[in-house]
């Protein structure tokens, strides 16, 4: 009997970060020499690498579920447009003065039909779902390359959004003090 | 018509259409080649990105209140400018009126942080106070259009005493009367992930929305109809003017986009009465000097069901809503806007401009 796949999962994962763990500790001793160089943190980066991989290959899994969705959406879309072109096409003469009147049609069906999809709380639903579960991805992605920039002794994302965050709140200081001071030169000028 | 004859002539439209392919690239000018600035301009103010631009025209301005047009957030302000006959800037002018445009510029990461309150209480506030200082006046004329016109809105009812017109053109304002298709995906997208995420809302989600706009028309028959008019000089330079412009959007500040999404499409608190800026709550009901807003009926980027609401919701008593049977661009940047829009919007400053 096959096992179910989400206990598969949950084994898997179970066991990557096992191992992860053990060489970890195993490997503590001997890593404790090189402190300072890429190789200081190397089994902690693996275990954050690992395990940001394996809730990437879930994660992957729920995307999919609306990638598919999607495709279907746009998919069943077309063949419905079509079809009522084909119901309408038979109405025109076949010559090459009634090609441009096909072409309309056809672009003008599937444009309403597909405007139709998209306008509708089913696609936008899906869609949502999908753009969400994609950022999740992102997320794990971004926390791997902050594992390798931050070995690299390189800021990471959420280091570098402190320092924009800082800069904002010191342009928006900056500019209060502009507005004031040009305010008081103002003031000044009327006065004299 | 035979089967042969109909056969001869799909096979001698479809050897036009290759050779006209072929002899596209000397023809035309590639988009990079083209230059988007037609009106000459100073710069007479910088904040961070910001740009205020003074346009030039060869005589003095006929009016004395300043017209500052806030563009909008996506793609950039040239489609204000586009083409000689079609400038929405040179037209204001040749009508006797001095016109400054803020350039949003391009936010980097570094802007992310960027929200509401800076767009209209720092850099939108501190261009009007410029221009106030140039031309020697207490309030202008302000027209916002599309995002550049809820911003312009929010301004307006945030600071009232510096607005002596205003102008909404297809504003963004009530997210929940919007039946077009970004409205659509915005009320559906998780802004906070996004944010928090990517940062700035990246122009390829922008380019997204662009392509489900009449897939079929924008993305075939534009480009079919591009190499069958190839000798035509005329439509080919419009054409690669109006496509450079639309590749071109910049990212929006995450906060911004954040805000946005939330105030203005998810939970609308804008017509509500009820959006706060930097904790002031934005009242329409502030909005008391002169409105003129222009929608186009057949906006698919901004419904009009969506623009109209500011009209009723404003306590002025000199407003005017005016319906023009065309697009969100034609609204800005065609013939109709030229002969139409333009003229009236110009014989309706007039009479409240010094």
């Amino acid at each position: 009997m096959m096992p179910d796949t989400d206990s598969a999962k949950d084994y898997y994962k179970h066991l990557s970060l096992f191992w992860t763990d053990l060489l970890y500790l195993m490997s503590s001793k001997p890593q404790a020499l090189s402190s300072t160089g890429p190789m200081r943190a190397m089994a902690a980066n693996a275990k954050k690498v690992a395990t940001e991989v394996i809730e990437m290959n879930e994660k992957m899994g729920d995307f999919n579920v609306y990638l598919k969705e999607y495709y279907k959406q746009l998919a069943d879309t077309w063949a419905e447009a079509q079809k009522k072109v084909n119901l309408k096409a038979p109405e025109l003469p076949q010559d090459p003065e009634h090609f441009e009147a096909y072409k309309r049609i056809w672009i003008d069906i599937f444009d309403n039909d597909f405007t139709e999809l998209f306008d509708s709380k089913a696609f936008g639903s899906n869609y949502g779902k999908m753009v969400s579960q994609e950022l999740e991805l992102a997320k794990h992605w971004n926390n791997i390359v902050g594992v390798a920039l931050k070995s690299a002794n390189l800021p990471n994302r959420q280091e570098l959004d402190e320092v924009y965050k800082e800069i904002h709140v010191l342009r928006r200081r900056v500019a209060a003090l502009e507005s004031a001071s040009r305010r008081r030169t103002k003031n000044e000028q009327k006065r004299s | 018509m035979s089967k042969k004859d109909l056969e001869a002539k799909v096979l001698e439209e479809m050897l036009r259409f290759s050779s006209n392919m072929a002899r596209a690239p000397d023809l035309v000018r590639a988009p990079d080649e083209i230059n988007l600035e037609i009106t000459p301009h100073s710069t007479p103010y910088t904040i961070d990105k910001v740009r205020l631009l003074h346009y030039e025209g060869d005589k003095k301005p006929r009016h004395k209140t300043p017209i500052v047009i806030a563009y909008a957030l996506i793609n950039r302000y040239h489609i204000l400018d586009i083409h000689p006959a079609k400038s929405w800037v040179r037209n204001l002018i040749e009508q006797g009126y001095d016109v400054y445009m803020v350039d949003w510029g391009t936010p980097t990461n570094m802007d992310r942080y960027l929200d509401f309150d800076d767009y209209v209480n720092v850099y939108l506030d501190s261009c009007i106070e410029r221009v106030c200082d140039e031309a020697s006046v207490n309030k202008v004329s302000l027209q916002g259009y599309c995002t550049g016109g809820t911003i312009s809105t929010v301004y307006t009812a945030l600071h009232p005493q510096k607005v002596r017109n205003y102008i909404a053109t297809a504003p963004v304002i009530d997210g929940w009367k919007d039946t077009t298709v970004i409205s659509n995906l915005s009320k559906h997208v998780e802004v906070d992930k996004l944010v928090d995420t990517v940062g700035n809302m990246p122009p390829e989600f922008m380019y997204y929305c662009f392509s489900v706009l009449k897939p079929f028309e924008q993305g075939i028959e534009k480009y079919v109809n591009f190499f069958k008019n190839i000798d035509n000089e005329k439509f080919v330079d419009n054409f690669l003017r109006v496509e450079k412009w639309l590749s071109d959007t910049p990212p929006i500040p995450g906060e911004l986009f954040r805000e946005w999404i939330k105030n203005i499409y998810q939970k609308n608190l804008l017509i509500q009465n009820k959006m706060a800026v930097s904790g002031e709550k934005v009242d329409l009901r502030r909005i008391k000097m002169p409105v003129f807003t222009q929608v186009a009926v057949g906006d698919h980027l901004v419904s009009p069901e969506c623009s109209m609401p500011l009209h009723y919701a404003v306590a002025s008593t000199k407003k005017t809503l005016r319906l023009y049977p065309t697009g969100h661009v034609g609204m800005i940047a065609s013939r109709m806007s030229q002969k139409m829009v333009l003229p009236e919007m110009g014989s309706w400053l007039s009479k409240k401009s010094d």
